[in-house]
């Protein structure tokens, strides 16, 4: 411990940095009109200022997003920099970050944590099959994503997505810009 | 039993009497055709008198116009012998259940009850697995999306059908249910786990599976295999590597497909560099389930690395992609540059995680919460047929890499270290010896690795521009660039299958970081998929659980299940 310690009051961590004017847009898609017309008018968002509380669910992904978004809590990407936090409670929670092809199995779960979450509230899709199921969908055992069952604010695209996009994602819809 | 050819002299005579063909598909694989009727004493006997353990059971349709016909094939295997027994039967509709005296064969009996429409007779606990009685109708009787007649993409209405029952209710003074999930207050995939509970220790835990059932055998029949193989990328995301390898393994058999040797290496450099991170990461999670948040962030900083390093290597931190055909596609080529790369961040990563583990080890929290916690017995590894680490916590040895040498395997030094402590502790010990057996492999395979021309063999790839600053290798490169590091460099599947119809199916197997992963894969006369079985590690394992808690509290739940850490994704499929 003693060692891990030392190293890292020499070194320390490069967090790494994001800067908004940089972001590379083409992984992120954003449908919503009101966080567009904020884009573009580089207002503050009123709703939500640089506190916003995630709730996570998998409605059928190959769990590689998962890995993903769980990296995000990690020291390199460390989104509570930002305000951001991941919730166990969807009543606590502003946005549902849904992964996943919609299986047919998790399509209710999926409704219910999205009608327990208070308004106003967003949906983030993330993945390649989150939007129209991707691969799987013509399956039988799928409903082929969520674009026609939820309004989807933001999507974030890649097999999986990497954490830098989703973090920057996030902050392009809701943040304010990066230190 | 040593001898794989005299391996059919040896049985006993009325099991001889009993099979009425027997053959090898494959160098391994021995088919012994029995009838219906003699079913349960065949497997009994490989089960119980020879120690055989099973690896997969599962169904395939192969109806004509003049009624239904169903192949069941059964696999066992045994640690100490090379050789896979397929044990086959034909059925129109029901057979006979095995799971009373074979407890591994509960759900794939279930599963084919469900998947099929075959009967199991005298099944104890003949629910639905997959198909839920809520979300599907249980009633129309052509409900079985793996036989042929039932429409690729047909959907029944989304509505509710019915309920779901409980296999068994404890009742008793004081007694009540914790139920927990599908959604999870973490980033989890999703499960139902039903506690019952007296005071503080857990009676009885029922689980519930397959939520996230997606088809993915269904969506894969009529598919090319370079098609299937991107599905095979997305059975379970963390095992990416070893699917695909499996999968690729069954392929190439069938089409006799000669791996160039220098491929054979940096396969098995992926297969080590999934291993190495899947491992980190269930390090780093027991750790923040424990409480321990200074050794969590610090394991995540490493598996971090351990990412960015395969992003370094193949352009995607999951690998994906790398693999192809006969071959590795040109961004997971390991060339000289990105060997020395690998070479010097491996020592480094090396003694961080020392030194991680020596705090680990030092710390009495942790072992408080990780000692006589979980106890799993050997009794209920071998009935459940548990695969992997789980089974070598328990002092049963598991390790596909040794009793069926695969690619480079039987040429590398490594042990597979087996302990007798049965609990999350040594179920974390046994994660600390593959952690660095992974490491010496690779070091192994680095030093070894031919140097082929590499020019010569791969046409495009002299094309390829290579940036030495690597960190932009990924961006600049098309993943799907078909450009094979292989002899025979465009394959053209449908010329190399071989007409003659044993060669139509094989079996592909690997072990990933949780166990044995098994692949039965079968093409039709134009090289499409025709059925597709995968088996992933979890789909045996999860079933331990429920008995490893038992006794235990349930804030050591999670310990418990981050001590397994099982795939939600490949056990439902």
């Amino acid at each position: 411990m003693f060692n891990i310690i030392k190293t890292r009051i020499k070194e320390g961590i490069k967090t790494k940095k994001i800067n908004i004017e940089d972001i590379k847009k083409d992984n992120i898609v954003i449908f919503n009109e009101e966080l567009k017309n904020k884009l573009l008018n580089k207002s503050k968002n009123k709703n939500f200022t640089n506190n916003i509380s995630v709730r996570v669910v998998d409605s059928g992904s190959c769990n590689a997003c998962l890995h993903e978004m769980s990296a995000l809590t990690n020291p390199y990407y460390d989104m509570e920099r930002f305000g951001f936090k991941f919730v166990a409670a969807p009543k606590h929670a502003d946005v549902l970050m849904v992964a996943g092809c919609v299986a047919r199995n998790m399509y209710s779960a999926l409704l219910k944590t999205y009608e327990n979450i208070p308004h106003p509230k967003f949906v983030v899709a993330i993945g390649d099959c989150a939007m129209n199921g991707g691969v799987f969908k013509d399956s039988y055992a799928t409903l082929g994503g969520i674009q026609d069952k939820l309004t989807v604010d933001i999507l974030i695209k890649g097999c999986p997505p990497e954490p830098i996009d989703i973090l920057a994602g996030l902050l392009l819809a809701f943040g304010k810009s990066a230190k | 039993m040593k001898n794989k050819l005299d391996f059919i002299q040896n049985l006993d005579k009325d099991i001889k009497e009993a099979v009425t063909e027997n053959f090898y598909n494959q160098d391994n694989e021995l088919v012994l055709k029995i009838n219906l009727k003699d079913l349960k004493k065949i497997c009994l006997y490989f089960f119980k008198d020879l120690k055989f353990y099973l690896l997969s059971a599962f169904a395939v349709d192969e109806s004509k116009n003049d009624g239904n016909k169903f192949k069941i094939r059964y696999i066992f295997s045994h640690s100490s012998i090379d050789l896979f027994i397929i044990i086959e039967t034909e059925t129109s509709g029901t057979f006979p259940s095995l799971s009373e005296e074979i407890p591994a064969l509960n759900w794939y009996e279930r599963e084919m009850k469900d998947l099929f429409g075959l009967i199991p007779e005298g099944h104890p606990d003949p629910r639905p697995l997959m198909l839920f009685p809520e979300n599907y109708p249980q009633d129309i009787q052509n409900m079985h999306p793996l036989r042929k007649d039932y429409p690729f993409n047909f959907r029944p209405e989304f509505k509710k059908y019915g309920e779901y029952n409980y296999n068994k209710d404890v009742k008793g003074v004081g007694v009540f249910n914790i139920l927990v999930g599908p959604v999870h207050a973490g980033i989890i995939e999703p499960g139902h786990f039903r506690f019952s509970m007296s005071g503080e220790p857990i009676l009885q835990l029922e689980i519930r599976h397959f939520w996230k059932h997606r088809g993915i055998e269904k969506i894969a029949e009529g598919k090319t295999i370079y098609e299937a193989l991107s599905l095979a990328e997305k059975i379970s995301g963390d095992h990416c590597v070893a699917h695909s390898l499996a999968f690729l393994a069954a392929a190439e058999k069938i089409l006799n497909i000669k791996i160039p040797e220098n491929v054979l290496y940096i396969r098995t450099i992926y297969a080590e560099l999934e291993r190495l991170l899947c491992n980190i990461n269930d390090f780093a999670w027991l750790f923040q389930d424990a409480g321990y948040s200074f050794g969590a962030q610090e394991t995540f900083v490493l598996k971090e690395d351990i990412m960015e390093l395969n992003k370094y290597l193949s352009g995607s931190r999951f690998n994906k992609g790398i693999l192809s055909l006969g071959g590795i596609n040109t961004c997971g080529n390991i060339d000289n540059l990105r060997k020395n790369v690998l070479k010097e961040k491996l020592s480094d990563f090396s003694k961080r995680y020392l030194n991680l583990k020596k705090m680990l080890l030092n710390s009495s929290t942790i072992g408080e919460r990780f000692e006589e916690t979980g106890y799993i017995n050997k009794e209920t590894i071998l009935d459940l047929c548990a695969l992997g680490f789980a089974a070598r916590a328990s002092g049963v040895p598991s390790d596909t890499r040794k009793e069926h040498p695969y690619l480079i395997y039987d040429k590398l030094h490594f042990n597979s270290k087996v302990l007798k402590n049965r609990d999350v502790f040594a179920r974390l010990l046994i994660r600390f010896y593959d952690i660095e057996e992974s490491f010496s492999i690779i070091t192994q395979c680095l030093n070894e690795l031919p140097a082929e021309d590499i020019n010569k063999a791969g046409g495009e790839y002299a094309d390829n521009n290579v940036n030495n600053t690597g960190d932009n290798i990924s961006k600049n490169k098309s993943k799907n660039d078909r450009c094979i590091i292989a002899k025979n460099d465009k394959i053209d599947a449908a010329q190399q299958l071989s007409t003659d119809s044993l060669r139509s199916w094989a079996l592909g197997y690997c072990e990933s970081q949780r166990g044995n992963i098994i692949h039965f894969v079968k093409l039709d006369e134009k090289s499409r998929i025709s059925r597709w079985k995968i088996r992933d590690p979890s789909f045996h394992n999860w079933q331990l659980i429920e008995f490893a808690v038992i006794g235990d509290i349930i804030a050591d739940f999670p310990i418990v299940n981050k001590s397994l850490n099982l795939s939600y994704a490949g056990n439902d499929l």
